[in-house]
């Protein structure tokens, strides 16, 4: 046993595992209606069994509005950070990211999709975006493959093209659509959790738990693969089987959250970005903080989204384009 | 342990990249692969490793068909020493050169490296010179420390058959006679076997103990250094006259090409 | 081949003799001096609102060309399609020969108008935040079209409907009330929406007018917190079915439990033009039933 990694891993992800049960205690007792704090907490302790003084609303606003927001906030996070950590290792780059590499738009072409032909079925939604995410995947991964990987040049070229291409098919969709409904999808592309649909939050936390899990468990096939194909090939990676592994996984992780959220930015670059900084680039351990991580980093974006003009609210894509855009830039310019 | 390879035929995009090859690899010698570029010597390589499907003939490890083993139970035999690695990302040496324990990994893509692994990991790197880089970034090694925990990483594998593709290409002289030596000394002590892609044929004469010549996708010639690198046989190859003598210290063939002036007409008329 | 350069050149060019002679300024509501030529015959519309305006002055004949989403009155639909409200077609504007183009903010065509601008083809933009600014647009377009005395009766009937209907709720304590204009994601009328006004005249207050913008994003939690005593759905129409249910923060909102969720036509909702105060009565009646019992 490799104690050392072995130790870091799990010191790591239970610090992030317990900061960011704290987030989701503390975010939820912020919001544009402000609730009592102690009765909040008792009910929050109580896993809402005990309304502990709240009033029926009060008590609603903390566990049918915020509580699930902040649930599905931490679900999409961890989905995005595990799916770009994915894409970084899949086409060893660090800028790969899937709103960068045009993949959120895939999924959102499907979720549209979805929506004006299959509008009142809430299940087509991340079938479809999982498909879009899927073949927008594959196009990016065949156009941003060289002999020597994906170089950033050629990847952030291959991003353009399918991101813009995708954008194009966006309008005409929105051509299909009522002049009313394309306002409340300009705000949704952005990323927007506000609708955080009761039927979709537990299969949107499912997979992003299972699609952590899964990428977790192919970590050390990933490490080697990170460092170019042929190698891992020769030291014994199955690399066929792995890559299909991260294209579906991924995909799934993109679809799933782009169905439940829209578009929501950055958060797979910063977030792995952070993870191997501060913890190395052992996937053993970058995955699963990545996930963790993710989820943290969106639930306070989000619970930025909906404060800071508060009643009114901006897309939490907004805030993580924010964030995440000036450090792109940072790493471009070292790559 | 042994990799042989019968009448191996390989073609890709209707080109025969090698044609109707056959070469076993004994233990405990080096086999070096000499020819020009695009005589198909790099192909014929990760044709024996199993990375490209040969059109004809066989591949055999221990007497199986390498393409019914999977892939682990490969890597655990043959290890590859590639040119250069690809860093992109951070990664310390250590990290680097356990690498090569991924094929003995009780689960193929999750778990941790073992105290063993630990262990063997520690032993090349002070077989290869680099126990006090080891916590280093891979980023921050010169081109030799490089190459030499790209080896470090092949010996961590433990795989008693070796595959060098043209692994000296990128270094200095001290620092490719080091690596063979390495490589000499794995075969010597561990009873390995090593083929090395090369195009430099002193050092194929000095270290080798086999030397096959390609062309065209063909072996040409194969034997013993002294056998093979003569004259005729190189001008036959390359199409360059060279002087072939004793090497001062090892006795062994000694390569000099003579670069014949490329004649130029300056008849009257030529402008 | 001079020539026929020429004849090409002044053929796609129409737009630069379409303007000339005497004109009057009229300010619109970006509070630009328009130059509106002295006798206007040749009107587009980019907003479904804005058709109604000209064709309830009088002067549907005028229009030359309209968005897909004009389709009142009827005979509207006969009219051309330039674009939809949100990409309108330049070259198809151009070759109509327009000397004015209607615009509204709501389409988020302002930086179009510059364009026509270029093409010396008058933009007019409206902009209203209440009644009164409908009703100035009604008759600023009367005027733009020289239906002035027509624009004047009709916003003389106009006005005397609204009074009618504040008159009867005038007794009545204001009910409080959400305006959703989508439920998913939650969007509602402003402090700056002439819907706000009209809510307020119709006897309700508004739980969002204080809201900064005309059709704010809103928060969940803020909708339930609000407590509104009745819910209004814009839908139907040009809508369809869009917006028929109630948001999910407000399914145990006291609206909600006491059945007071009033669904009217977006079409009178949305469109600020006459048709508006069709609206402003819907609403009265829904929210002040026993106000209008004769």
């Amino acid at each position: 046993m490799n104690r050392v990694t072995f130790r870091k891993t799990i010191v790591a992800c239970a610090t992030l595992a317990a900061v960011l049960l704290l987030a989701i205690v503390l975010m939820s007792l912020l919001g544009s209606e402000p609730l009592p704090v102690r009765a909040s907490l008792c009910a929050l302790a109580s896993f809402g069994t005990n309304r502990c003084g709240l009033t029926q609303d009060q008590f609603d606003i903390l566990f049918q509005i915020r509580l699930p927001r902040i649930l599905l906030a931490a679900a999409v996070g961890g989905s995005l950070a595990t799916a770009g950590a994915g894409y970084q290792a899949l086409l060893r780059n660090p800028l790969a990211e899937p709103y960068l590499l045009g993949i959120s738009n895939g999924a959102a072409v499907g979720t549209m999709i979805a929506l004006v032909f299959f509008g009142s079925i809430e299940w087509t939604r991340p079938i479809l975006a999982f498909s879009g995410a899927l073949l927008a995947t594959l196009a990016v991964y065949r156009l941003a493959r060289g002999r020597a990987g994906a170089t950033p040049e050629r990847l952030i070229l291959a991003g353009v093209i399918v991101t813009t291409f995708l954008s194009s098919v966006i309008v005409f969709v929105t051509v299909l659509m009522d002049a009313t409904r394309i306002r409340s999808f300009t705000f949704w592309l952005l990323g927007d959790l506000s609708g955080a649909s009761k039927a979709l939050l537990p299969v949107t936390i499912a997979v992003a738990i299972a699609g952590a899990l899964a990428l977790t468990l192919h970590a050390r096939s990933l490490n080697l693969l990170m460092l170019g194909e042929r190698d891992a090939f020769d030291l014994g990676v199955e690399v066929g089987r792995v890559r299909i592994v991260v294209f579906l996984v991924a995909s799934l992780l993109v679809g799933s959250s782009v169905a439940a959220s829209g578009s929501v930015g950055y958060v797979g670059l910063v977030v792995p970005h952070l993870a191997r900084l501060s913890l190395g680039s052992d996937n053993r351990i970058t995955v699963p903080a990545a996930a963790l991580g993710g989820a943290l980093f969106v639930i306070v974006a989000d619970t930025v989204a909906r404060t800071v003009i508060a009643p009114r609210e901006l897309p939490v894509g907004a805030i993580t384009a924010l964030i995440g855009a000036p450090l792109f830039i940072y790493l471009l310019r070292r790559a | 342990m042994s990799l042989e390879g019968r009448n191996i035929t390989v073609a890709y995009d209707r080109r025969i990249a090698v044609a109707d090859v056959t070469l076993s690899l004994k233990r405990g010698e080096i086999t070096a692969i000499i020819g020009p570029n695009g005589a198909g010597k790099s192909t014929l390589l990760r044709t024996l490793n199993g990375q490209l499907p040969q059109s004809s003939g066989a591949v055999l490890l221990d007497g199986e068909p390498i393409e019914r083993l999977n892939r682990r139970s490969i890597s655990r035999r043959i290890a590859v020493v590639a040119q250069e690695a690809e860093l992109r990302f951070p990664v310390t040496v250590l990290e680097f050169v356990l690498g090569g324990r991924f094929a003995w990994a009780t689960h193929s893509g999750w778990g941790w490296e073992t105290d063993q692994d630990l262990h063997i990991a520690e032993a090349v790197l002070r077989e290869t010179e680099l126990s006090d880089l080891s916590a280093r970034l891979m980023s921050e090694l010169s081109g030799g420390e490089r190459q030499r925990a790209l080896m470090a990483r092949a010996l961590a594998t433990e795989a008693p058959i070796l595959l060098l593709d043209e692994p000296t290409a990128n270094l200095d002289l001290s620092h490719q006679a080091t690596l063979l030596s390495l490589v000499r000394a794995r075969c010597d002590q561990h009873r390995a076997a090593a083929l090395v892609v090369t195009h430099d044929i002193n050092l194929a004469s000095e270290f080798a103990d086999n030397i096959l010549l390609m062309k065209q996708g063909r072996t040409v010639h194969s034997g013993r250094p002294e056998q093979v690198l003569t004259p005729e046989i190189l001008h036959d190859i390359f199409e360059i006259r060279v002087l072939v003598d004793a090497h001062p210290v090892t006795g062994g063939p000694r390569i000099t090409p003579v670069h014949e002036p490329i004649s130029v007409n300056r008849g009257p008329g030529s402008v | 081949m001079a020539v026929v350069c020429l004849a090409l050149y002044s053929a796609c060019t129409p737009g630069r003799t379409a303007n000339e002679g005497p004109s009057r300024e009229i300010t619109d509501d970006l509070g630009r001096q328009v130059s509106i030529p002295a006798k206007v015959d040749r009107v587009i519309s980019l907003a479904p609102n804005l058709t109604e305006i000209v064709f309830a002055v009088g002067a549907g004949d005028r229009l030359v060309g309209r968005t897909s989403y004009c389709d009142y009155p009827p005979e509207a639909k006969a009219i051309p399609e330039v674009s939809d409200t949100l990409h309108p077609n330049l070259e198809r504007i151009i070759a109509l020969k327009p000397q004015v183009v209607l615009v509204s903010t709501a389409s988020q065509l302002e930086v179009f108008t510059q364009q026509l601008k270029g093409q010396n083809i008058a933009a007019f933009v409206t902009d209203p935040h209440d009644f009164e600014g409908v009703f100035r647009s009604i008759e600023q377009i009367g005027e733009i079209v020289g239906e002035k005395d027509k624009a004047n009766v009709l916003v003389q009937k106009l006005r005397e409907r609204t009074n009618a209907v504040e008159q009867a709720v005038k007794a009545k304590q204001p009910v409080k009330v959400f305006y959703q204009a989508s439920g998913e994601p939650l969007y509602t009328a402003g402090h700056d929406s002439y819907v706000t006004d009209l809510m307020r005249r119709a006897g309700g207050a508004s739980v969002t007018s204080d809201v900064p913008g005309a059709w704010p994003k809103f928060s969940n939690e803020s909708a339930l917190a609000a407590r509104p005593e009745a819910i209004i759905l814009p839908t139907g129409g040009a809508m369809g079915a869009a917006n028929s249910n109630v948001a999910e923060a407000l399914r145990q909102s006291p609206a909600v439990l006491q059945g007071r969720v009033y669904k009217i036509n977006d079409d009178h909702l949305s469109r600020p033009g006459p048709r508006l105060v069709d609206g402003l009565e819907e609403m009265a009646r829904a929210l002040h039933p026993d106000a209008f019992v004769r």
